[in-house]
């Protein structure tokens, strides 16, 4: 019995050192591609002098009941600073004025266009173009869930690729220019994403951040502790390795005729954005194929954070089950090999699928030990303190990287806050978080079918 | 049974762990205060110095014998450099010269060479950008041997500063690079031709286009719409003729304008690469009149939507063809795609 207890212990022990050192290490490979960012930036200054070759992009705006947000969104991505783009706004069946706030605001008319169906989606109603933005047009179709939507938009652009993006997302205005400079530096890109940071306490004006601030609101403070260290540099660390298995569905670039290959999005799920990405891997492996996905780690793209628990604690659920059924679903890039195959997705099955699962275990494991006297308090608070200490390290190395490069938080009380709310993290947090996503792992595991709006 | 050292190694191992974390977080948080704290003063200084600097520099470039520069040390010569750029940046034909001898006339264009040197990427940039803003001939030899290393941001820095110094002798020295270098990309070579202009870039081209690499040729036919069109356009539309490259031809395509060519583009209506053969329908609605209907109809029924697209485009611009003509094909199509892409066509026609 006490070998067995011996062995569990050494088990969480184990996992905690090496479910924290993962990410240090993404950090740290993170860490020289910031550096020479830093460095080339002088010439970013310069005047931008367009080539004509910059491909032209088709942005996809899946709208479902947006009738207050619509048209603002609309108009922001409008002005965006890119040679060549067009505005898809995809109406997924709303059930709201959505389509009469675009028809107001963009002068929309129905338009006899050659539908290009090649990707599966529910009917199309009437396309529209507007007549005040040549470069606008409105898909009205059935309701089939973002997923669907998204694959109605890419079966109407024109442009080689497309960028699927969130409505409440707010994107700078050189968003476009800078996510799309992989395509341009390394033709065998397939996609790329963009670094999505919290707006929470930021000025948007505009449709443009333009005051960069932190949040009263602690709960969506500890949001951006948190994507600074889970996703921000993480996504630019597994970037190195060509093995980003994550683009958020808030701001992604892909080759449109990748996408189209491997069959569009897949609907039914939660994690769409995910599944699509972790497919190109296992598609594009299976063929052979040099190709390559990109993070862009500039902070190009913002979204509100949820600030009440019951929706931050859906997002998770959704997230979690999204990730599972990703994982699940391309198995195959595991047999594919390669850093993503042997690496990425053994790392994300133990440690962002399972993890959670484990660390709960850890805690209540230790506990349990604890309160029938099997151990005494000082190995509990010592474990404890090893998985604060870990965690705490791991946020303040993500903090020296947002030092390196990007300076959102100029002032000496933001990082304070920011330290401060590394440390609150650890305590309790966290822990709330892990017991979401096992429920979010439970709800996959049971088949619960997953909402795709 | 369990060896009594084990739990006291298991919370050893923890405690160390702990400490150990706990002493890298002290460390990191130290340099950032460290870094914040050099970050701000040289944000400081920078604040005093610029508003001056940047005085300076427009007053050289409106009225250069007023312009006086209090010397720049060593620490601020990179941060001067990068404003000079990107004053230089935006600066008029007339205003660029007196910006560049306001470096000369305080010896930095010399401070620059020496930067050249440098390890650090940040100030070599700035150096190689600034040496080839001035022109500087003597930056030659160490600017080509920069361009022929393997990273591609200071190699492109490089062959971008050569090609500023001496267009066509860049283009003759860095030629084979420019059509084999991947890591180069096409938009930043487009770039920095399309800043040269058509005149500087015409002769080199033609001499690059001349010695026809077997390897890059896509990438050359890309590149010479940055030439005077009346001097590419009989090159590449030659290689209509002799080159089996499906991206060359259609390149050469976008060239056709004229009737004499129409052997070659009705060959590459029907390629069996369907960008071939939607190239070819636009070079048709170009330079083709009613004679090209029947493939052009042929077309409007391809299995790719581009080439249909192109195919109905082509029939609405073509010449000889009225709207009633039009009008009946559409009604007569008995291809539905055929039929609706000469729809979209038509209604897209006034938004033109």
């Amino acid at each position: 019995m006490s070998i067995l207890v011996a062995c569990v212990e050494w088990f969480f022990l184990l996992y905690f050192v090496l479910a924290n050192l993962g990410p240090l290490a993404l950090n740290l490979l993170a860490m020289p591609a910031l550096i020479r960012r830093t460095a080339v930036r002088p010439l970013e200054d310069l005047p931008p002098v367009h080539s004509g070759f910059e491909p032209p992009v088709s942005l996809l705006v899946a709208a479902h009941d947006e009738e207050g947000t619509i048209a603002g969104a609309v108009r922001s991505l409008l002005g965006l600073d890119y040679p060549q783009f067009e505005v898809i706004v995809v109406n997924d069946g709303s059930a709201d004025g959505t389509l009469a706030a675009l028809q107001e605001a963009f002068a929309l008319e129905a338009f006899p266009e050659a539908h290009w169906r090649r990707l599966d989606a529910q009917p199309v109603r009437t396309l529209y173009h507007s007549r005040s933005h040549a470069n606008l047009r409105v898909v009205d179709k059935e309701h089939g869930g973002k997923a669907d939507a998204l694959n109605a938009g890419i079966n109407a652009s024109r442009y080689p690729l497309f960028c699927a993006m969130d409505p409440y997302a707010v994107l700078s205005r050189d968003s476009l220019r800078r996510v799309v400079e992989p395509f341009l530096d390394d033709p065998a890109t397939v996609a790329a994403g963009g670094t999505v940071r919290i707006a929470n306490g930021c000025t948007v004006s505009d449709g443009q951040v333009v005051r960069v601030a932190l949040p009263a609101h602690p709960l969506a403070l500890l949001q951006i502790v948190e994507a600074l260290r889970a996703s921000v540099f993480a996504g630019l660390g597994w970037a190195t390795m060509n093995a980003v298995l994550v683009i958020s569905g808030a701001f992604g670039v892909f080759r449109k005729d990748r996408v189209v290959e491997a069959g569009g999005y897949r609907t039914g799920t939660a994690g769409a954005d995910m599944e699509l990405v972790a497919r190109l891997h296992r598609v594009l492996r299976a063929k052979g194929e040099r190709y390559s996905v990109h993070f862009v780690p500039d902070p190009v793209c913002w979204i509100e954070a949820p600030e009440s628990l019951a929706a931050l604690k859906a997002q998770r659920i959704g997230w979690q089950r999204g990730l599972c059924e990703a994982l699940e679903r391309n198995r195959a890039i595991f047999r594919g090999g390669g850093t993503v195959g042997w690496l990425a997705y053994p790392y994300f099955v133990v440690f962002e699928c399972y993890g959670p699962l484990i660390e709960l275990a850890a805690y209540a494991f230790m506990a349990a030990l604890w309160i029938t006297g099997q151990i005494s308090g000082t190995p509990f608070v010592a474990f404890l303190a090893l998985a604060f200490s870990l965690g705490f390290l791991l946020s303040v190395s993500t903090l020296l990287l947002e030092e390196l490069s990007f300076h959102l938080y100029p002032r000496f009380s933001q990082v304070g806050v920011l330290v401060a709310t590394a440390i609150a993290e650890n305590l309790g947090y966290r822990q709330m978080v892990a017991l979401w996503r096992v429920l979010g792992l439970v709800q996959w595991l049971r088949g619960t079918r997953a909402p795709d709006r | 049974m369990v060896p009594a050292a084990a739990p006291d190694l298991e919370l050893t191992v923890a405690v160390t762990l702990t400490a150990g974390a706990l002493a890298a977080s002290v460390l990191l948080l130290a340099t950032i205060a460290a870094l914040r704290l050099e970050r701000r003063w040289r944000l400081w200084r920078l604040g005093h110095r610029e508003p001056a600097w940047l005085e300076v520099l427009h007053r050289a470039a409106t009225e250069p014998a007023a312009a006086r520069l209090a010397p720049i040390g060593a620490f601020d010569l990179p941060a001067f450099l990068r404003l000079w750029n990107r004053v230089y940046g935006s600066a008029s034909e007339e205003e660029a010269p007196r910006l560049a001898q306001l470096l000369r006339g305080h010896g930095l264009h010399d401070r620059a060479l020496r930067m050249l040197g440098r390890r650090t990427l940040g100030p070599r940039l700035i150096a190689i950008t600034t040496l080839g803003h001035l022109r500087e001939e003597r930056a030659w030899a160490a600017l080509e041997d920069i361009a022929r290393q393997a990273g591609p941001v200071v190699s492109f820095a490089a062959a971008r500063a050569l090609l500023r110094i001496d267009a066509r002798r860049a283009l003759e020295s860095l030629g084979p690079a420019i059509a084999h270098r991947e890591d180069w990309p096409l938009a930043r070579l487009g770039s920095v031709l399309h800043e040269l202009g058509p005149t500087v870039v015409t002769p080199a081209l033609l001499t690059l286009m001349a010695s026809r690499p077997r390897e890059g040729l896509e990438r050359i036919v890309k590149l010479a719409r940055f030439g005077q069109r009346s001097r590419v356009a009989p090159v590449v539309r030659g290689w209509l003729s002799s080159s089996e490259d499906p991206l060359v031809i259609v390149a050469s395509l976008d060239y056709v304008e004229q009737a004499e060519d129409l052997p070659w583009v009705r060959s590459a209506a029907r390629h069996d690469d369907w960008r071939v053969r939607m190239a070819g329908a636009r070079a048709l609605g170009r330079a083709g009149d009613r004679g090209e209907l029947e493939l052009l109809l042929d077309l409007l029924r391809d299995p790719v939507w581009w080439v249909r697209y192109h195919a109905a485009q082509a029939l609405v611009r073509l010449q000889g063809l009225t709207e009633e003509e039009l009008e009946a094909l559409r009604h007569g199509a008995r291809d539905a795609y055929a039929a609706d892409m000469l729809a979209q066509a038509l209604a897209e026609r006034p938004r033109r």
